[in-house]
């Protein structure tokens, strides 16, 4: 439960998610999405109940102690490093989580040919457009060799149907070829049906509706949150 | 008690210099470093004014001058420097911002030794020396405290009453917000900018004939300007004024019953507590950052 | 470097003051430049690191290389402790914070004049028994590469990329593992202990010190001396400082034009070319490059002519 001064955000939200699965996150504009991916990230502290990963609650740890346990996130607007160039900003998840500077620097050079970046590499972000610095962050956020849990917030807003395809195609092949979970927040109602195995509906704070697409689209306080508000 | 009544007079006339600051930090949340200078160039402008034209029963009139011309001076600094900050220039901010108003201040000040040398001119009382009940008072301390307590009322006057004020209110708390009420952000910020050296301005005029009108006369008052702002809390204005009070009670309290030779290290002890309890100041609010 | 046998006494004292100024601008880059702390306390742990080793000799008598060591070992602690106070702060008020501290100090040592000897100093032992300048020469400019080495050692390694996030987008840098606080603290107290170790250096060798030290005046000239030679440039605070104070002598006879000059610089540096000299020179090479017909920014081959 988190409470911003009079404005309760998130509320009695109960959410199970199994190991490998990619789950979708949707809900109207005020539901309280970003402010669950900042919980579970540790950007905000939660006022009342725990987060629970792998058996171990995370709740209250600092973000970089939850990244070391393998959980990444992105941001719904791009935080890249600017003045950094593109390789160093890759480089950084792989640092703090102890490989050597060149073992980092091969794996980066392999995850941007992967992402179709290795033209940019030496860029610095500040350069990129805002797509490739979404594409950046997400593909970033594998640098890390612990990861388990990804948190992407809004991935595809505002970006360029062929990064999309990019983000997509490298979504789909982690989260088979390494079994990562993933956590994907959007608007984008068919992305999020191709993509998810679940979804959790938010509304108001609290979680309206689970299960899958159709689920979803035909139960009637889906209907009611997205068209009332 | 006489030093009670003493530290608040000294308490008040160092508010002016927090005032501008910290209006100006809470309209486009830059500190400017070159303060104490607009108030060395109000005291100069002030001391040419009197000894020239307008001879100290005039005084008043001098301040005016001041206030106006500092204001100018201030939003033509504004344009030239300050706003390339807001127009999509300047990267690194904060850091701009620092650098800048504390170059601005190096460079005002050895214009000041440049053209005026390193002289101390002395202005004529303003008044004579009077009495607060058995607690005698020089003339000018007098007139600076009036004069302060007439601009703060001015100025709370103009910040709560007036509806230029009320949008200046409104631009502190939203920047963004307040565009789409149809507010011109960046004039209003050149015009703060202007108000805020104004003040520091209109302080250096009035206390010429305290401090005394040299290059370095800025550096005083700055200190314990930005005392009084680190004590209070940045953007706070009612802060200021709490705090200002406390410094002057402080210094004379210590000054008094503890020893006088170490004046200035009581409001820096005062301040180095509150540090330790509130980082931010008495009525300070950190930045958000998420 | 046999240049002071061939200079006037002057002369060496001024290069040895510059080397001095280069370890400053070196280590207050590392804080302020790469990880964004700008902090306006530099000098005061010079000032520090001097006076406390000064004062346990006169207070305690203990041996010369002693004192030099607690100071350092006394300024770490200080610069933790201030370095911990500061965590929560950004920008605008870090500079507050690190300036109060550094006003605090200053007047404390200008106030307690029986303990510090107030605005009148106090007399150091000298390091090398000797008023002969050279020897200070060797011993400032060999503590002046070490440290521009060892400060280039960190840019380059991880913990360099972990102070660039920093300073770049920390809450980033956290989701990304880089553990903030301990970064920051670290970057503080390496640049504060080198300060130390410049500031005792140098009351050692003056043989006065005294709270002129702790100015404003003396931060705003690291500050001028970093921004004119490039912020976040290694070469950037060493090229800065030398040229910054090789014009001072040039204009010493018209020391308030000298400041006037140099703080227009730094304003016209600041709001068109950030980068100070190192930029400068670095779009020089560029433009050279480009015109070489090699574009040096997308990595691209010359064009064939009918694409142009």
């Amino acid at each position: 439960m988190k409470d911003f001064g009079g404005l309760r955000a998130v509320n009695n939200v109960s959410l199970n998610i199994k190991e490998g699965e990619i789950q979708g996150l949707i809900g109207p504009n005020g539901s309280g999405k970003t402010t669950m991916i900042n919980l579970i990230a540790g950007n905000y502290k939660i006022d009342k109940g725990a987060i629970y990963f792998s058996r171990e609650r995370i709740d209250g740890l600092q973000p970089y102690v939850i990244a070391s346990k393998g959980i990444m996130r992105t941001f719904q607007i791009s935080r890249v490093f600017k003045d950094m160039t593109v390789l160093e900003n890759m480089m950084i998840p792989a640092l703090t989580q102890n490989q050597s500077m060149i073992k980092a620097k091969a794996l980066a050079e392999e995850l941007l040919e992967f992402a179709l970046l290795t033209r940019l590499k030496d860029e610095p972000a500040k350069n990129l457009s805002g797509g490739q610095n979404m594409l950046l962050q997400i593909v970033r956020g594998f640098m890390n060799k612990n990861i388990r849990l990804y948190l992407l917030d809004e991935p595809f807003a505002g970006v360029h149907q062929i990064i999309k395809g990019v983000i997509l195609r490298t979504i789909k092949k982690m989260n088979e070829e390494k079994g990562i979970t993933f956590i994907v927040v959007s608007h984008e109602l068919t992305t999020i049906q191709y993509l998810c195995h679940q979804i959790s509906v938010l509304h108001r704070g609290e979680i309206i509706s689970q299960g899958t697409m159709e689920e979803v689209a035909n139960d009637p306080s889906v209907i009611d949150a997205y068209l009332g508000g | 008690m006489q030093f009670l009544i003493s530290g608040i007079i000294m308490g008040v006339l160092y508010c002016l210099m927090s005032l501008g600051v910290n209006f100006i930090y809470g309209i486009m949340k830059v500190i400017n470093w070159a303060i104490g200078e607009f108030f060395m160039i109000g005291a100069y402008v002030q001391y040419l004014l009197i000894v020239t034209v307008l001879g100290p029963r005039y005084w008043y009139i001098g301040v005016f001058i001041v206030a106006f011309c500092t204001f100018f001076l201030g939003a033509f600094v504004q344009k030239i420097l300050i706003k390339p900050m807001f127009v999509g220039m300047v990267e690194e901010k904060t850091e701009y911002a620092t650098i800048v108003t504390i170059a601005m201040a190096i460079l005002f000040r050895n214009l000041a030794i440049f053209i005026g040398g390193p002289y101390i001119y002395t202005p004529p009382d303003y008044a004579p020396p009077t009495r607060i009940g058995p607690l005698p008072l020089s003339g000018n301390n007098f007139i600076a405290f009036i004069g302060t307590i007439a601009i703060l009322a001015l100025f709370f006057y103009f910040l709560k009453r007036t509806w230029i004020g009320k949008a200046f209110q409104a631009v502190s708390q939203n920047r963004s917000g307040v565009l789409t009420a149809g507010i011109d952000v960046l004039k209003f910020d050149m015009i703060a900018f202007g108000i805020g050296t104004a003040l520091a301005g209109a302080g250096g005029a009035l206390l010429a004939p305290v401090i005394l009108v040299y290059p370095l006369c800025g550096v005083i008052p700055t200190v314990r300007g930005f005392e009084i702002i680190v004590i209070g809390g940045l953007g706070s204005i009612p802060g200021v004024l709490v705090a200002g009070l406390s410094i002057g009670i402080a210094e004379s309290l210590g000054a008094a019953f503890i020893n006088p030779s170490f004046v200035d290290i009581y409001g820096f002890g005062l301040l180095m507590l509150i540090l330790l309890i509130k980082p931010y100041g008495l009525f300070g609010k950190p930045e958000r950052s998420v | 470097m046999i240049l002071p046998f061939y200079l006037a006494d002057y002369w060496i004292y001024a290069l040895t003051l510059t080397f001095y100024y280069v370890i400053m601008a070196v280590t207050w880059n590392l804080l302020g430049g790469y990880t964004g702390q700008f902090s306006l306390s530099h000098h005061t742990f010079a000032m520090i690191g001097s006076y406390t080793s000064v004062l346990l000799i006169i207070k305690t008598g203990i041996p010369l290389w002693m004192s030099m060591a607690s100071s350092w070992i006394f300024t770490a602690f200080i610069s933790l402790l201030l370095g911990i106070l500061c965590l929560r702060m950004r920008g605008i008020y870090l500079a507050l914070t690190t300036w109060a501290f550094a006003e605090i100090v200053k007047t404390y040592i200008r106030m307690d004049f029986e303990f510090t000897g107030g605005d009148r100093g106090l007399n150091a032992p000298l390091f090398f028994k000797t008023m002969n300048p050279i020897p200070y020469y060797y011993l400032f400019l060999a503590f002046a590469i070490l440290t521009i080495i060892v400060i280039a050692i960190i840019m380059r390694s991880r913990i360099g990329y972990y102070l660039r996030t920093i300073r770049n987008d920390e809450v980033a840098a956290q989701a990304m593992g880089v553990n903030t606080v301990r970064w920051k603290v670290f970057a503080f107290m390496v640049a504060s202990v080198f300060a130390s170790v410049a500031g005792t250096l140098y009351g050692h060798f003056t043989g006065l010190i005294s709270p002129v030290s702790g100015d404003f005046y003396e931060m705003s000239l690291i500050i001028i001396f970093v921004v004119i030679g490039g912020m976040r440039s290694q070469a950037g605070p060493v090229v800065g400082t030398i040229s910054v104070r090789f014009l001072a002598e040039v204009l010493k006879k018209w020391p308030e034009i000298r400041m006037i000059i140099l703080a227009l610089v730094v304003i016209l540096i600041m709001r068109f070319f950030n980068g100070g000299v190192m930029e400068f020179l670095r779009q020089g090479v560029q433009r050279i490059r480009q015109r070489k017909g090699r574009n040096p920014v997308s990595g691209l081959q010359k064009m064939e002519p009918r694409q142009r």
